[in-house]
């Protein structure tokens, strides 16, 4: 009995130090993306999702660091290698993770960087693509919050540019709102993004 | 076990976990300079660091025995050491360029492509359809690129002193064998095919990779939607018929069915038309595309079926009541193709493609009755080695059946054909030394079983990237053909038409501006000659003839530096002189323009909803035979030019009103000069100017497409 106890208390406290390593490391990557470090804040992410393994959180995250800063981008060689190192994180996620809503929306937006590059090049090849994934995460997920209000972002994009009542968004948009309010976190370091930029978004639309 | 020896035990292995070895060493390009920021770290454990400003990493790891470090650094290719922790100090680890980023080099002499996220992509497949003067035809499309010829009353593809049928066409890689409609005398034709059923075109005007046989001058490849996005319904009204289709999606299947009709009646009542109409133009025609994706392939089935006809009288200088000429055509086109993967590093492209062609033509008092079935076949393996080196190799099949029964009150009737079967096979590599060298190199070997002979060609190419944003390449090819169906049917010996291309291209291509001009030099043997006016039964036929082109094309394109704003120009300039058919002589044959100039202008006007097109064609004359002079092609017509506007309004998402005018100027074309086939009184052969049935052409649609939550819309289908 006591040889059971023993190992038992070794195995968990191997297990802990485990996670202990996992948390420090998340916080300290997502520091390093606050400080706009954003390679070695993606380099950190890589690494500890090479380190667990079975994990998709990590990936997700090195994947947004790379998609959210190609919004930003100019240069097309060097947009492309990032958004190319970004899908190959959400891959690797999604290998992880099959049909999970949030990784959907991740490779939604993945396309939408592209679209918002070069409109009329990419529009045509990806518009549909994304409609089509934010479809599908919102009908695995009805309360995902963050499916909801992307898609409604997207959508108020295209009715803007085409001329189109933007009103049905908008209340997809309220939509996604109260669904923020009620989301809870699956899991630590879980996605939480998105409800304070749907919240500008909807005063933008109403003034 | 006892607990006693068990607690030292453990307590062993958590001091052995805690004592560390050390990892550090450098990262380096192939050019042994530094990379700094690369991700350095232990597979499976949290040890890891990236490199500094000097390329240096270092770190401690816990880990005992052979474990992988993995270096990683975006656009280069991931790196793994496996080896001893001990022995992972002062590493030298050189990662290598992944050649497959887009500042890599591109074979792209003789190419334009028009995929999306493709590297060479100088025409997008919205381009094509918003082209002023192309009227929804890719063909149109790619005749404002340079490397084409304007030869207005014939609306093929003419490339770089090529006759029309030296540029094929390819669905899928599956050759089309009718890919253009039928028409009156001295009119334009169009493609068969709408725009809207491909997602990728690429124009090669020479240099082509081995896979490409039987086409001299060009290939045209065309690759269908792999997977529709969304079901939908598409309806276009036009002043010249009506359009419908609808898009299903189920499970793992596809069905897109389109119908279309077009008549001229109405169009040819309201403009003056030079042409006196028995039968207006009339088509009716359907496609359906079917698609399945299984676990590891594609299947794609393509049906189309047209049916058309037309009847006129056109004025004539050897017949004052003018000329009767009357046709139908029928034409089915199925092609099934599948496209899949084997294994990792292995993958096939198979298909077939089958055509019907029955063409009823009455010309005078003769009537013509050409029966064609066609049939090809063909699969391709590719073997991925690494992003640096790939092989692929393949084997194909065509067989062509033509019949023809010529019947007339006067002349002697007769029947001819043929059945023509070609094999081939070819095998290709593609080789990057490094993101500024690559090489493609081939060989295609075929067999022609009316000629009986078999014939090896050659074809390699070579890219170099000379700076940041500029390559230059060069590429040489051996091209056969063989003989037209034209020839053939009277002489089914005839052999195979044979060309060389030499090619030197350079590229410049930064921030959506692009230059890319192509010197090259074609020759050209085994052509046909015969010895009478048109080739007939009794004519007299060989394959002595020859010829070379030389040419100059340059292609500047720009949508960045003028805000909603895209446009590009197109110069060649053209050599080409041949002695084949009836000619006398070397000399330029009519079909050549010196000179070829376009500009395509497009301009999205936001707060209108509309974009503007533009199109001006400007080309030197061609030559034609004036009998009241000595020589052989001794005379030029005036230049031809034209300028057409579009203008496409965006009602809603979902609603488009579009308008076009082809040569808005309304300037007079000649074509070419008729002559009487006697002189008169006076000694004079008369002439007649060879003008198009109407100088302008007007276009109104209106096109709404229905589908789900409206975010779909048809700019794409214009």
């Amino acid at each position: 009995m006591k040889k059971m106890i023993t190992i038992l208390i070794f195995a968990v406290s191997l297990s802990m130090s485990g996670q202990a390593n996992y948390q420090e490391g998340m916080q300290q990557a997502f520091g390093l993306w606050g400080q706009q470090k954003n390679t070695e804040a993606v380099n950190l992410f890589e690494r500890i999702a090479n380190a667990e393994n079975s994990n998709w959180i990590p990936y997700y995250y090195a994947a947004q660091v790379e998609i959210i800063s190609g919004f930003a981008e100019k240069d097309i060689a060097v947009l492309d290698a990032n958004l190319k190192k970004g899908q190959n994180y959400l891959d690797k996620a999604m290998a992880l993770s099959e049909d999970n809503p949030e990784l959907l929306v991740m490779q939604a937006l993945l396309y939408t960087v592209w679209v918002a590059y070069d409109g009329a090049t990419y529009g045509r090849k990806y518009s549909k693509k994304i409609n089509k994934l934010y479809k599908k995460a919102e009908k695995i997920a009805p309360t995902n919050p963050r499916a909801v209000y992307c898609h409604a972002e997207w959508n108020i994009g295209s009715a803007k540019f085409f001329g189109d009542d933007i009103q049905p968004f908008v209340e997809d948009l309220e939509k996604s709102l109260d669904l923020f309010a009620t989301f809870e976190l699956p899991s630590p370091f879980y996605p939480n993004w998105g409800e304070d930029r749907a919240k500008i978004l909807l005063e933008n639309c109403k003034s | 076990m006892k607990l006693s020896i068990l607690v030292p035990m453990l307590l062993l292995i958590s001091i052995a976990t805690y004592s560390q070895t050390n990892i550090g060493g450098f990262v380096l390009n192939q050019k042994k300079q530094p990379i700094v920021g690369a991700n350095v770290y232990l597979k499976g454990t949290y040890a890891g660091t990236m490199t500094d400003a000097e390329g240096h990493f270092e770190f401690a790891t816990q880990k005992k025995g052979e474990q992988t470090l993995v270096v990683s650094y975006v656009s280069f290719e991931t790196k793994e050491i496996i080896e001893d922790v001990v022995k992972m100090n002062s590493l030298a680890v050189k990662l290598k360029e992944d050649v497959s980023s887009l500042d890599a080099v591109v074979i792209a002499a003789g190419t334009f492509s028009s995929g999306d996220n493709s590297k060479v992509a100088t025409l997008k497949p919205l381009d094509v359809v918003t082209t002023a003067s192309a009227l929804g035809d890719p063909i149109a499309a790619f005749q404002t690129m340079p490397g084409t010829s304007t030869v207005a009353e014939d609306g093929r593809l003419f490339v770089r002193g090529g006759e029309a049928d030296e540029t094929r066409i390819f669905i899928d890689g599956i050759r089309v064998f009718t890919p253009y409609l039928t028409t009156a005398n001295n009119t334009p034709t169009r493609g068969r095919y709408s725009p809207f059923l491909f997602e990728g075109m690429t124009f090669s005007t020479g240099g082509y990779s081995a896979e490409y046989g039987q086409a001299l001058s060009g290939v045209l490849l065309l690759n269908t939607i792999n997977e529709p996005q969304q079901e939908k319904t598409d309806i276009g009204i036009m002043s010249v018929g009506a359009t419908v289709g609808n898009t299903q999606i189920w499970n793992k299947n596809s069905l897109s069915v389109n119908v279309s009709y077009l008549n001229l009646a109405p169009y040819n009542s309201i403009f003056y038309d030079r042409n006196e109409w028995i039968k207006p133009y009339e088509a009716l025609s359907g496609e359906t595309v079917y698609r399945h994706v299984f676990k590891n392939g594609l299947l794609k089935l393509y049906t189309a079926f047209d049916s058309s006809r037309l009847e006129v009288i056109q004025e004539d200088i050897n017949f004052s009541d003018g000329l009767r000429y009357g046709i139908t055509n029928d034409n089915f086109y199925f092609n099934g193709s599948y496209k899949g993967v084997l294994s990792e590093n292995w993958s096939v492209q198979t298909g077939m493609s089958y055509t019907v062609a029955n063409t009823k033509v009455k010309y005078q008092l003769s009537d013509i009755d050409d029966l064609e079935n066609s049939l090809h076949t063909k699969m391709k393996f590719k073997r991925f080695f690494s992003n640096r080196f790939q092989l692929s190799f393949g084997a194909e099949y065509f067989l062509t059946d033509f019949k023809e029964d010529f019947s007339d009150e006067i002349f002697p009737s007769y029947n001819v054909g043929f059945q023509k079967n070609i094999g081939a096979a070819y095998g290709e590599f593609d080789l990057f030394l490094s993101k500024n060298v690559a090489f493609k190199m081939g060989l295609r070997g075929e067999y022609a079983s009316l000629e009986k002979r078999a014939a090896l060609s050659p074809r390699a190419s070579l890219a170099y990237k000379v700076s940041k944003f500029g390559q230059v390449s060069f590429a040489y090819g051996d091209f056969e053909q063989a003989a037209s169906n034209a020839y053939l049917k009277f002489n089914n010996e005839l052999a195979s038409g044979k060309t060389q291309h030499y090619i030197f291209n350079y590229q410049f291509n930064k921030n959506g501006r692009i230059l890319r001009t192509e010197l090259y030099a074609k020759s050209y043997d085994d052509l046909i000659k015969y010895d009478t006016e048109l080739p007939f039964y009794g004519s007299n036929f060989s394959t002595e003839g020859y010829g070379f082109a030389n040419g100059i094309d340059v292609f500047w394109r720009d949508n960045t530096s003028i805000k909603n704003t895209d446009y590009w120009i197109s110069y060649s300039y053209l050599d080409s002189k041949r002695d084949f058919k009836n000619y006398e002589s070397e000399a330029q044959p009519n079909f050549v323009n010196t000179h070829n100039f376009s500009v395509v202008v497009k301009h999205w006007i936001e707060d209108w909803k509309s974009q503007f097109g533009l199109s001006y064609t400007y080309a030197s004359g061609r030559t034609y035979t004036d009998p009241n002079k000595t020589g052989f092609l001794n005379q030029k017509t005036t230049p031809y030019g034209s300028l057409s506007l579009n203008w496409a309004y965006l009602l809603t998402q979902q609603k488009i009103l579009y308008l076009s005018v082809n040569n808005a100027l309304g300037r007079q074309n000649i074509n070419g000069y008729q002559y009487a086939n006697t002189p008169n009184g006076s000694g004079v052969f008369e002439s007649r100017a060879l003008l198009p049935a109407a100088d302008s052409f007007f276009f109104v649609g209106f096109f709404w497409t229905i589908s789900e939550k409206g975010s779909d819309n048809q700019l794409d289908n214009l």
